[in-house]
């Protein structure tokens, strides 16, 4: 029996998923454990990896299509199966049969005239590529026998101009062509196939383009911008939906402070210095993480959540972080959450945090690395952010947004001096956190920052 | 209304010149009898056979049937078998069905299917759902069984074409003959089939004749017959409009257009592989259903060979199926409104990209 692989459900409120990227190509082998392909569910890009052992028959839904969840997206030919013919059967689709003219049958003619084949090949992907576009931009209507009929002769449908309606290409053109390639007795079966050999179906002579080109200008002109619309990829779509409900249902307020950075950042420079020969690199972030998390104890409203009737205090303290993704990863960010944050050392924080970070822009977070959160800090320092606020990610009452520490001049001891400090805002839920109780979360973050010693222990 | 249908002198152009490329056995000595007679024959032979089966009717008994389908059978099988009902469809259908449901294999004959809309509820909503809402208890083997289609010049109200509504419902069986050979035997494997068969004759092919062998025989549901073996499209049709398809293909192989005809003969079931293994070796379709379009027997074949059979079309499923109006009564009119040869040409030379 061929194995059938469908969009499979990666989270529990997933509906439907993008295919951002094939790993494998039609005919390809692959084995039970293998990385098939990248899947965008609405909040994450994850790996699906392939359960069995056989050969990729037929790839159904193409990278950056998005399919309901249980759509099949490709088969696979067992051990002893025929791929040809599991491919045949694959059916539906439509689509990735002209995109993939490597995995079409093969052609009886191939082996008497290689060469000439190739070309055409080579000549056609062009076309197949752009999905059965002419190259002249120019959509090509066929009729799906005619379709059929060309793939399974090798037929470039690009090189015809269908004599239907609206210039389809229909059954009839197809056998003109198969005609003339019968009177040439296979001679050259590359060659029949381009327009000059065409008797009967009209060639299309397909334009270069010439126009638009500014290498040779002296001065490079600034390319003009361009208006297009882009598609929501499923995180973009869940951001604004999340977003959207979170800011316009939470009575949001916002409460800043400075810290202080200078004994911190020393306490770091020592740190790192001494540990790295272990591979340690603490941030400024992980030790944000630490005070947060610690500070939980003696605020336990900042590691809660508003649920309607009553306010739900967490017996655990989980802090997410937020992680921007590479545009090659479909861009938008994700919440990687450090658990039980407040039981780990900096050096487990910072090993966590490294973790998150580069799994969710390689790999992709799976739904355990990115759930119950109770708390989130968002930190754009590192881009030298002075200062701005957050959206609170629901169902947290509180989320920090973290500036840069930046060396300006203070006032110390009535002096004014040169230090560093970083600014710190609280985006909070009015529901569950009033004004007060925020500058007593921050004063209390502010003892552990400005006093790091106590983050050591 | 009972003198004159049956002598309403309408063309009957085709009918004489089908030709049965299908499994009909070669007539040696040719006995060709009328539509009316097969059904008759098909009724009597099941009756003696099998004690339980029972016709019941307007006007079935003393009057010979409105139709003259059941002449002779009173005399044959008396009063207890042949049962002249009261005009109640509702009633005397319903009480086929309780008949059905304890053990006997009623034959009900409408006069008119147009007339059974009055028993929609006992023959749709009782007849077919009896099996599974009894959970197995009760089936209800029963045949249902009068004229359909526009008979000519009856009006809006007694031309209907009741497939499309009625084969829409599950648990029920559905033959549509379009000859008497296919007439007879359809009516005797209905008859002996468990399930309610609704069993659709066309008052303007009662007359027609053709060959029916004397020796027993059966046709079995589901099974279509290629009526005419062609390379350039496949046209499936059923009952009446069989003709107009055959008159078509007939104009047809005069501009070198060569067509399939197939006879759908049941369609529930109807016989798909058959359909879509010609579909496959002709790449076009036309589907001609004189029931109207919307919601049709002929939307569902269109659906299936399209599902089926789509890598293998050079063009779209184009149905010809009555006009989506109510039948006319002018002559002419009427003429229009059904799918006539005229309208299946049009269709098999835009399917061929001959148009």
């Amino acid at each position: 029996m061929p194995i059938t692989l469908t969009m499979p459900r990666l989270s529990d409120t997933m509906e439907a998923g993008t295919v951002i990227k094939w790993n494998v190509k039609e005919g390809d082998k692959v084995r039970s454990g293998d990385v098939l392909a990248d899947i965008e569910t609405d909040k994450a890009t994850m790996e699906m990896q392939c359960f069995d052992d056989g050969t990729i028959a037929k790839i159904l839904v193409d990278a950056g299509k998005q399919v309901k969840v249980g759509t099949t997206i490709a088969v696979i030919a067992g051990k002893n199966e025929d791929v040809k013919s599991v491919a045949a059967n694959a059916g539906g689709g439509g689509a990735s049969g002209s995109a993939s003219p490597a995995a079409a049958p093969a052609k009886p003619a191939a082996e008497q005239a290689p060469h000439a084949l190739d070309s055409a090949r080579a000549a056609s992907s062009a076309h197949d590529e752009e999905h059965l576009d002419d190259g002249g931009g120019r959509r090509l209507r066929v009729s799906p026998v005619a379709r059929r009929m060309a793939e399974e002769q090798g037929i470039d449908l690009a090189a015809i101009r269908g004599s239907g309606p609206a210039g389809r290409i229909i059954k009839r053109d197809i056998l003109a062509i198969g005609g003339a390639l019968a009177g040439s007795a296979g001679e050259n079966l590359a060659g029949a196939q381009t327009a000059a050999n065409i008797p009967t179906a009209t060639a299309l002579a397909l334009p270069k383009q010439a126009s638009g080109s500014v290498a040779g200008s002296p001065v490079a002109a600034l390319a003009p911008l361009t208006s297009r619309s882009v598609a929501l990829s499923g995180m973009r779509q869940t951001i604004a939906r999340r977003l959207v409900e979170s800011k316009t249902s939470i009575p949001h307020y916002q409460v800043t402070m400075k810290f202080a950075m200078d004994e911190l950042l020393g306490l770091r420079k020592k740190v790192n210095d001494s540990l790295e020969a272990f591979g340690v690199k603490l941030s400024v972030n992980d030790f944000l993480v630490r005070a947060c998390a610690l500070a939980m104890a003696k605020h336990p409203y900042f590691n809660a959540s508003f649920a309607g009737e009553s306010i739900a205090i967490h017996g655990e303290v989980n802090v997410g972080i937020a992680i921007s993704l590479p545009e090659d990863r479909g861009g938008g960010l994700v919440v990687g959450v450090i658990r039980n944050a407040d039981q780990k050392s900096l050096r487990q924080i910072s090993a966590d945090a490294k973790y998150l970070a580069e799994k969710a822009r390689t790999k992709g977070l799976s739904m355990e690395e990115m759930n119950a959160a109770t708390f989130t800090i968002s930190n754009l320092g590192m881009f030298g952010v002075e200062h701005f606020t957050a959206i609170i990610n629901p169902p947290n009452s509180a989320i920090l947004a973290c500036g840069a520490a930046i060396e300006q001049p203070v006032v110390r001891n009535h002096q004014i001096a040169v230090g560093w400090e970083m600014q710190a805002t609280l985006s909070l839920d009015h529901r569950v956190i009033d004004g007060a109780m925020a500058a007593e979360y921050l004063s209390t973050l502010k003892k552990l920052i400005e006093s790091p010693a106590a983050l050591m222990v | 209304m009972t003198t004159i249908i049956s002598q309403r002198d309408l063309p009957m152009t085709t009918l004489e010149a089908v030709p049965l490329t299908g499994p009909v056995p070669p007539s040696s000595p040719a006995r060709e009898i009328e539509f009316r007679d097969a059904v008759r024959e098909a009724m009597s032979e099941e009756m003696r056979r099998d004690a339980r089966v029972f016709l019941l009717g307007e006007e079935v008994a003393q009057y010979n049937g409105a139709y003259k389908v059941s002449r002779g059978m009173l005399e044959e099988f008396g009063p207890r078998r042949i049962i002249d009902t009261p005009i109640s469809e509702s009633g005397f259908a319903g009480l086929a069905i309780g008949a059905a449901m304890l053990g006997l294999r009623p034959i009900v004959e409408f006069m008119s299917w147009s007339f059974s809309l009055v028993a929609a509820d006992p023959i749709l909503n009782n007849a077919p759902k009896m099996l599974y809402m009894s959970g197995g208890q009760f089936g209800c083997p029963i045949v249902f069984r009068g004229n359909d289609g526009a008979g000519g010049q009856l009006g809006s109200t007694h031309s209907w074409c009741v497939e499309g509504l009625y084969s829409n419902v599950p648990g029920l069986k559905m033959a549509i003959p379009s000859n008497p050979y296919d007439a007879k035997g359809l009516m005797k494997a209905a008859i002996r089939d468990d399930d309610p068969v609704f069993f659709l004759e066309s008052e303007r092919l009662l007359a027609f004749k053709g060959h029916v062998p004397e020796t027993e025989y059966t046709i079995p549901f589901g099974k279509a017959a290629i009526r005419r073996v062609g390379s350039d499209v496949t046209i499936v049709s059923w009952g009446r409009p069989v003709h107009f398809a055959l008159e078509a293909a007939e104009a047809l192989a005069k501009e070198g257009i060569s067509c399939e005809v197939i006879d759908g003969r049941t369609i529930r079931p109807m016989d798909w592989e058959t359909v879509f293994a010609s579909v496959r070796r002709t790449n076009a379709c036309v589907v001609v259903d004189q029931s109207w379009s919307f919601g049709s027997p002929g939307s569902e074949v269109a659906a299936q060979v399209s599902l089926h059979c789509f890598d293998d079309l050079d063009h779209p499923v184009v149905r010809v199926h009555s006009d989506d109006v109510p039948a006319p009564y002018a002559f002419n009119l009427e003429q229009e409104m059904l799918p006539n040869a005229r309208k299946i040409c049009q269709a098999v030379r835009t399917v061929t990209y001959n148009a």
